[in-house]
């Protein structure tokens, strides 16, 4: 080091601070990039002298116009129904995701390496494949169209245990003797799991949690189908979608913006709180199973 | 042991909460299924359903379908549930499941024909028919028919386009002329609006009013249409100044008039008044759309125009479909279509509100009025003839304006309509490639054949394509089937990663629902492979070649250990119709080696290496 910056020339660490300038230069306009739609949107559904879109970004009067304004529509409707799936969808799915990696982590029974085989290949397919017979199931059940919420969280959950991999792969790296510790004196299974492996396994959950809140506010398709134009049963991607047609855009535009806003906050909030149980729980579970 | 209790009541008191929540709502799922009508339901004459309209006129069709409760003599009493769909929504969605879709829906007239096909709409009796032709205009009775059979009701007839200008831009003199449009747009900065790159429906204008005609048959069997003309031509060079105009804009957007460069005209329909006017305030124009002059003779642009219509969802019960019939009848009524127009400014169908004088009055209809006579009602048209019709404006564009250019363009216009009619079955299955990729831009099909393969596959031959180059496979030329990246219908186009030589292979299944597409290397149908005494085969195993880079020679996949005196010949798509070894003998090898087989395909010669 020391011989290098007696060298003429470049310095090591001028070199350093000539390719720093130039990553943060690229990481500059790259997030620029990145969040200029995200800025406009913001700006937007604070634009109250119009409601259209129009060719200027900053608007020129400013107000919470488009935020009360929403709150007379059925987003408050399309609000609470995806608020509620995705608490149902977040506690069910992590409640069987849980026993499922839990399972296959810690018990051997035939069948159970084909099982988690056929569960890899199986997940493979597209889940959109399923539509049309999903759709056709829940219309017998009678969870489509104002009864979409319930539908759509079986839809949401019903697949949820294939998704083992990861805490399935972080349950592997807990000892097995802590188990049979606590087994010899006397805990049950339920009890090793929640007592003894559910504290040590804090990021997991969490990141599994976070994972099945975030689903039901981003689906479309499933929920366009399910819910069939019926206002009640509409998530938010949805009903703000219906905002969107040639009739309803001019007057609409602007409380599309302030309803993503609104989207985007529960989804915000959560994850500043949770970040960091977030990433600990991708990199743990990408130990090796 | 008290644990474990706790534990099943806990987990008995979840489901229940769980079955709780279902139960309420499967009290509103008997209600719902009441709607479709029970034996009690006949006998009151009060029945549930379902309503769709456009969000704007979800209130005031509540209060209608009220007064017609209050109103009506039968002691029909409707319970509504109206949900805000859009036109283009409603179609598509009835489509998918008729069963579950609304009693009664507004739709566009364009979507008539499929809801038809797909029984979405019951016919109406022959009373109706008659007094619902009577009253209202007949263009928009017609759009409601199919044969003699009258399947809809004209609710409007305001689905047409017109000028909306700015007055402190355009002097009040100029609006008839395109030329002197043109001309103020161009020194004042200004935008002149016309989608006409993007939707035929805009452009299409300019050929109507010269006289062209483009009709369909209801059935989209055939189509008479005269673009291609000596009337063509003076609309095309009509449209060439509109497009080479620098003030030219392919927009239909009333929000133009607010945008960065802000437009003085912008040509869109009645939707748009009320932003137009929020913009514009008193600087707003309204007016037919202009003529523009072609060798001293002037012709006025005409336009599309259609209407919004309300269907029946077919019924199983008789008093239930009889009522619905009764409250259609209702909602096109003079004077709810009058209701309609005041509150929300839709423009009537009938005749009678047409002529009133506050519909008179209304700016944006009186300019559809105006226009009238140069409209053309839109009939039921090929869903691609959007698409073949659009590129015009750009092809007359990019023209250089000569009577040779214009021609051109809109002689490839009437070939590729005719390619649609003239195919053949054969032609209408066939798979072909789209894309930007042999330096053409999405306008030209590279044929494919089916190869002789046990299942349904296709090969193109050897193209040169070209990392980042992207395409689609379609069937028929036409874009109702089609593939993309992830084998679906309609999916994303395929980028290609690598540069070369390749086969692009489709592997579809046999209802053509899912479409596997890849690039290859070789082709069943066309490429070549080496058969013979080779690699402990005896004439009857066929192995891999691969192209190379200059697109003519290939080369085995595998090294093959071959003793002298081993015979093998190169054959092309696996059958002896083309096949070379040494000349037209077999080629033998001089000495024992481990060789890779190379051949050139231009010359027919064989080499090892």
């Amino acid at each position: 080091m020391s011989k290098n910056t007696n060298k003429p020339g470049l310095g090591m660490s001028a070199k350093r601070k000539i390719s720093d300038t130039v990553i943060y230069i690229v990481l500059i306009l790259m997030s620029i990039i990145w969040l200029t739609p995200f800025v406009c949107i913001v700006l937007q559904s604070f634009r109250v002298e119009n409601t259209w879109q129009v060719g200027y970004v900053i608007p020129k009067v400013w107000g919470l116009d488009n935020y009360k304004n929403i709150l007379s529509t059925d987003f408050v409707k399309w609000y609470s129904n995806t608020f509620i799936m995705a608490c149902f969808v977040s506690v069910l799915q992590t409640i069987i995701v849980l026993c499922m990696s839990y399972t296959l982590s810690r018990f051997r029974f035939r069948m159970r390496k084909p099982l988690m085989k056929f569960m890899l290949v199986l997940g493979l397919f597209p889940g959109m494949l399923t539509m049309i017979i999903l759709y056709r199931v829940l219309k017998d059940l009678g969870l489509t169209m104002e009864n979409a919420v319930p539908g759509l969280i079986l839809v949401y959950i019903a697949s949820s245990g294939m998704g083992y991999y990861i805490s399935k792969g972080f349950f592997d790296t807990i000892p097995i003797s802590l188990d049979e510790a606590a087994r010899v004196d006397g805990a049950n299974r339920l009890q090793v799991l929640i007592t003894m492996i559910a504290p040590l396994s804090k990021s997991i959950i969490i990141y599994t949690l976070l994972n099945g809140f975030m689903g039901p506010w981003a689906d479309f398709i499933f929920a366009k189908y399910i819910s069939f134009n019926t206002s009640a049963g509409m998530n938010v991607a949805v009903g703000l979608n219906s905002w969107l047609s040639k009739d309803m855009i001019a007057t609409r535009y602007t409380m599309f913006c302030a309803g993503g806003v609104l989207v985007a906050i529960p989804v915000t909030l959560l994850f500043m709180f949770f970040q960091k149980y977030y990433v600990a729980g991708v990199t743990n579970g990408s130990v090796k199973g | 042991m008290k644990k474990k209790l706790l534990a099943i009541l806990l987990v008995a008191a979840m489901i229940l909460a769980t079955l709780a929540g279902c139960g309420k709502k499967d009290g509103t799922t008997t209600t719902s299924t009441d709607k479709k009508g029970g034996a009690a339901a006949t006998e009151d004459l009060t029945f549930n359903i379902t309503v769709w309209v456009p969000e704007l006129a979800v209130e005031l069709t509540k209060k209608q379908i009220e007064d017609f409760n209050n109103t009506n003599a039968d002691g029909i009493k409707f319970n509504p549930t109206i949900e805000a769909v859009s036109e283009a929504d409603s179609a598509t969605t009835m489509i998918t499941d008729v069963e579950s879709g609304a009693d009664i829906f507004f739709f566009a007239q364009d979507q008539a024909v499929r809801l038809i096909q797909s029984g979405a709409l019951s016919k109406l009796g022959v009373q109706a028919a008659e007094s619902v032709s009577a009253a209202n205009a007949s263009g928009v009775v017609s759009a409601c028919k199919l044969g003699d059979d009258m399947y809809a009701y004209p609710l409007t007839a305001d689905n047409g386009y017109f000028m909306y200008y700015d007055k402190s831009v355009i002097p009040e003199s100029d609006i008839d002329s395109m030329e002197a449009l043109i001309a103020d747009c161009e020194k004042a900065g200004r935008t002149f609006c016309m989608e006409t790159d993007t939707s035929a429906w805009y452009l299409a204008g300019f050929f109507f009013g010269t006289g062209c005609v483009s009709e369909w048959a209801p059935d989209l069997s055939s189509i008479n249409d005269t673009f291609n003309s000596d009337k063509g031509l003076i609309a095309a060079k009509g449209l060439y100044k509109l497009q080479t105009s620098t003030a030219h804009v392919s927009s239909s957007q009333g929000a133009e008039f607010d945008s960065a460069v802000p437009a003085a005209i912008v040509v869109s329909g009645t939707w748009d008044y009320n932003n137009v006017e929020a913009i514009l305030g008193d600087n707003m124009g309204v007016a037919d759309l202009p003529s523009f002059e072609v060798d001293g003779q002037s012709y006025h642009i005409g336009s599309f125009n259609g209407c919004k219509l309300l269907g029946v969802k077919p019924q199983t019960d008789a008093a239930r479909g009889a009522s619905l019939h009764k409250l259609a009848q209702y909602l096109v009524s003079e004077e709810a279509q009058l209701e309609r127009f005041n509150e929300l400014a839709w423009g009537p169908a009938n005749t009678n509100a047409q002529n009133s004088d506050a519909v008179k009055a209304n700016p944006g209809l009186s300019a559809l009025l105006e226009q009238a006579p140069y409209s053309v009602p839109q009939g039921t048209i090929h869903g691609s003839w959007w698409d073949i019709g659009k590129v015009i404006a750009t092809d007359v564009g990019e023209s250089d304006g000569s009577d040779a250019g214009l021609k051109a363009a809109l002689q490839k216009y009437e070939d590729t309509i005719a390619a649609l009619f003239n195919m053949s079955t054969d032609e209408k299955e066939a798979f072909s490639v789209i894309g930007s990729i042999a330096g053409d831009g999405w306008s030209v099909d590279i044929p494919m054949t089916r190869s002789a393969e046990v299942g349904n596959f296709w090969y193109t031959d050897a193209i040169k394509l070209t990392a980042g180059e992207e395409f689609k496979v379609r069937q028929g030329a036409s874009w109702d089937v089609n593939f993309g990246a992830d084998g679906s219908l309609n999916g994303p186009n395929v980028v290609v990663e690598n540069d070369g030589y390749y086969f692009i292979k489709l592997a579809v299944n046999d209802d053509t629902t899912e479409g596997i597409i890849t690039l290859e290397k070789n082709s069943y149908v066309n490429g070549w492979t080496v058969i013979g005494t080779v690699s402990g085969s005896n004439w009857d195993a066929d192995f891999e070649m691969e192209i190379q880079d200059d697109g003519t020679t290939f080369k085995s996949v595998d090294k093959f250990d071959m003793t002298a005196g081993t015979e093998f010949k190169v054959r092309q798509g696996h059958n002896w119709d083309v096949s070379y070894g040494n000349g037209n003998d077999n080629y033998v090898v001089d000495a024992d080696g481990s060789y890779t087989v190379v051949f050139d395909s231009t010359t027919g010669t064989i080499t090892l290496e």
